[in-house]
């Protein structure tokens, strides 16, 4: 027998023992309106769709048999546990989960490695995870809580939310994010923020060492007031200035005006203690 | 008019101006004392309006002993709930809930202007640069002490405990530069703001490595 023969066989015996140890699982619920939905993975990512119907569905990858997924239901609530077995680690102990919820189910997903995914959900979204990247799109008239350690936040279209990210170093990208309340705490984390601030709405995005960058179109309407204490601040956009503010406007450390129609206009507060912050405006090309 | 014929007349007149009573007051001091007393009571009660209001039981107590002396009769069937203001004691029905009420203004302007005092307070101690009196500061303020934290992510691996410790060292300064910042500017809404959030960032941090569902 060849060399080359015995690295094949060797490599077939591996993949073979792999494939034994993984295992899918699938779970089916039927659930009232507003469900609650609760995911805890320690190890492996967690993506959530809509349903069709009222009936949740979790299909679990487990990657070695050192895992196993603990599930129940409580009336219309259903939690979902990956158990770590003696001896698993971040591989062994690792579970994927396809999760499909009614859309108007609340979902609260924790994981460390992530990633964390939801989608085309309006119930109340709840996603923490140390370093687990997070991405939440298409989401509307819900209240979208994210907590992080170092992964990096990714909300694209999401519509008359409630948002609140709060994380410690990742960056925190915010793609035609609106809604009455949207706000980015962020110790050293970058935020940039792409939308035109909806209307009437509150946002308030502030790091202490990241960047901040907000890119907006020509028509936005807002009041913004943007203060770095020792970074920073630079206005493409020219902003009707207010007479009173609540703080000295330093040249080139502080802006504060207002741009579009008042009447519209939502309230935009950038604040940085070491970062910079850009307020430009969007190409239209 | 004797001296039970005046108590009795005092309790349905309340201000011994009649002619009776005039003439029976001139003769008797103990009645003229008594008089003088309640006058005195009723104006020294305008005084107490912003005093703390008695419990009830100091009020029954009062109202059993009138009745006693024979003071007070049991109140009348259908007796308004709200108390009048055209009898001379009338007033002083008002005083209860006049008081309560105010209690409630004091309350409300004492907790409205005692947080950020504290903050200003807190803020304004000596920094002193450094983990540790970081860490000693907000064991104070806060209850989040860094040892915990280090402690707790001592069994993990190496990669993850750095992680933790880099991040712990930025929330550190950012709750330092927040603090100069507030020490600076203590009329600042601003960075009393921001002097809360970087406590709540230390929060998330310790409430992530704490968080006994993750590994």
């Amino acid at each position: 027998m060849s060399g080359r023969t015995i690295r094949l066989a060797a490599i077939g015996a591996m993949m073979a023992g792999t494939l034994v140890a993984q295992s899918r699982r699938e779970y089916r619920y039927n659930v009232g309106p507003k469900a609650a939905i609760s995911i805890n993975n320690p190890y492996g990512s967690i993506s959530v769709k809509p349903s069709s119907g009222n009936v949740v569905i979790i299909s679990a990858l487990m990657h070695s048999n050192k895992v196993e997924v603990d599930n129940g239901q409580s009336g219309n609530r259903v939690e979902i546990q990956s158990h770590l077995l003696a001896g698993a680690d971040a591989e062994s102990g690792r579970v994927d989960y396809d999760v499909a919820v009614p859309p108007d189910a609340s979902v609260t997903l924790h994981s460390s490695t992530g990633p964390l995914h939801a989608e085309k959900i309006h119930g109340d979204l709840t996603l923490v995870g140390s370093n687990a990247a997070v991405d939440v799109r298409d989401v509307s008239d819900a209240h979208v809580h994210v907590k992080t350690l170092n992964g990096p936040v990714t909300l694209t279209n999401v519509q008359r939310g409630h948002v609140e990210v709060d994380s410690l170093s990742g960056a925190v990208t915010l793609d035609r994010v609106t809604g009455p309340l949207v706000q980015v705490i962020s110790t050293s984390g970058k935020i940039n923020y792409l939308g035109d601030f909806g209307s009437g709405g509150e946002y308030r995005l502030t790091t202490h060492s990241g960047d901040i960058e907000a890119t907006v179109p020509e028509s936005t309407s807002a009041d913004v007031s943007a203060r770095s204490i020792s970074g920073e601040v630079h206005d493409d956009i020219p902003l009707l200035p207010k007479l009173h503010t609540s703080f000295d406007v330093k040249q080139g450390s502080a802006f504060v005006g207002s741009m579009g129609q008042a009447a519209v206009s939502s309230n935009v507060v950038l604040r940085s203690y070491n970062g910079k912050i850009h307020l430009r405006k969007r190409s239209t090309k | 008019m004797n001296c039970v014929e005046l108590r009795k007349s005092l309790a349905q007149s309340e201000d011994g101006g009649s002619a009776e009573q005039q003439g029976h007051l001139k003769i008797c001091p103990a009645c003229s004392a008594l008089l003088a007393d309640l006058n005195l009571i009723a104006s020294s009660a305008v005084a107490l309006r912003a005093a703390d209001e008695p419990s009830p039981r100091v009020w029954n107590s009062l109202e059993i002993a009138l009745r006693r002396e024979g003071l007070i009769r049991s109140p009348r069937a259908h007796r308004s709930l709200i108390p009048s203001l055209s009898s001379r004691w009338g007033w002083a029905r008002w005083m209860a809930p006049a008081a309560a009420a105010l209690l409630i203004a004091v309350g409300v302007y004492v907790h409205q202007h005692s947080l950020p005092e504290q903050l200003a307070r807190d803020a304004a101690r000596p920094i002193v640069s450094g983990a540790a009196s970081d860490a000693t500061s907000d064991l104070e303020i806060a209850g989040l002490n860094d040892d915990d934290l280090l402690q707790e992510i001592s069994g993990q691996a190496p990669a993850i405990q750095a992680q933790y410790e880099d991040n712990l060292r930025h929330v550190n300064e950012y709750i330092r530069d927040a603090k100069s910042n507030v020490a600076a500017n203590p009329n600042d809404e601003d960075a009393h703001r921001s002097l809360m959030e970087a406590y709540q960032q230390k929060a998330m941090l310790f409430e992530l490595a704490m968080d006994r569902s993750l590994p």
